[in-house]
């Protein structure tokens, strides 16, 4: 699932502004494949334990001291819509723990913090990220 | 076709394979037997073992534990011997069902499901 128009991100109850895109990925953690005594093909394969990681892009502007560390972890917050506008405008949702924070710096492209969070699911078996429609959601 | 143990298709929910343990004699060193005796001793021929590898398949926790259950029940003291047939059709006769070592934990995906190793063996003096 790849956001490019984030508006409103918030971490933990701090506001994350200047978020450029907002990368959510899955992968298989660990996945079960199975061959038999038929022939060289696999007839079973599933997928029980899975990673959700959220890449969040931001524009640096400014010195900031307080960027997010490693193990924190906290509600992620944001809205997205495809044409930037209000209409179908969607709120995503998830408790998340960062995973890392790096930077990029170029003359071109100025200062890019890249915010690596894994998504924690409340039970194991629900999805840990919930999408809602903005206009049911709480006003950000 | 599927596979069989006393006429039961206790392993046909999910993917499985058959395999055989090594066959052959049970040997040990003399010195075991007579101490200061050089050598090998031998014990006699290996019972035959047959191996079943695979994954129990089900839609619910519930039916994984039916077909966890009719399993284990083949598990009896003293075991009763019942023909084990593969997939091919080979017939092992007179096969005790002695072990059934599921994996350490059962997954729960798209299918509930839970990997495991059953031990058939043909004992020499049932």
């Amino acid at each position: 699932m790849l956001l490019l128009n984030p508006t409103s991100v918030s971490f933990d109850a701090a506001a994350w502004p200047d978020a450029t895109a907002i990368a959510i990925d899955r992968k298989a953690q660990r996945s079960v494949i199975h061959w038999t005594d038929f022939g060289p093909y696999a007839v079973f394969a599933d997928v029980p334990e899975q990673a959700v990681a959220i890449t969040i892009t931001r524009q640096v502007l400014r010195d900031d001291l307080a960027a997010p560390v490693p193990g924190q972890s906290g509600i992620l917050e944001f809205f997205t819509s495809p044409t930037a506008s209000d209409a179908a405008r969607k709120r995503l949702t998830a408790v998340a723990v960062v995973a890392a924070v790096t930077h990029d710096l170029s003359r071109t492209k100025g200062a890019l913090r890249t915010i690596t969070l894994i998504a924690i699911s409340p039970d194991g078996a629900a999805d840990p990220i919930t999408i809602e429609d903005a206009d049911s959601a709480p006003a950000p | 076709m599927a596979s069989t143990f006393k006429n039961l298709g206790l392993f046909n929910s999910g993917p499985h394979r058959f395999a055989l343990k090594p066959q052959g004699l049970s040997v040990i060193p003399a010195w075991h037997l007579n101490p200061g005796a050089p050598g090998t001793a031998i014990l006699g021929p290996l019972e035959l073992a047959v191996v079943v590898t695979g994954r129990l398949v089900a839609a619910s926790e519930a039916a994984l534990w039916t077909l966890r259950d009719a399993i284990t029940a083949q598990l009896t003291n003293p075991p009763q011997v019942g023909t084990l047939i593969d997939h091919h059709g080979r017939q092992w006769t007179n096969m005790s069902f002695i072990l059934f070592a599921e994996d350490d934990r059962t997954d729960r995906a798209r299918a509930v499901s839970i990997a495991y190793t059953a031990t058939f063996l043909r004992f020499l003096n049932p």
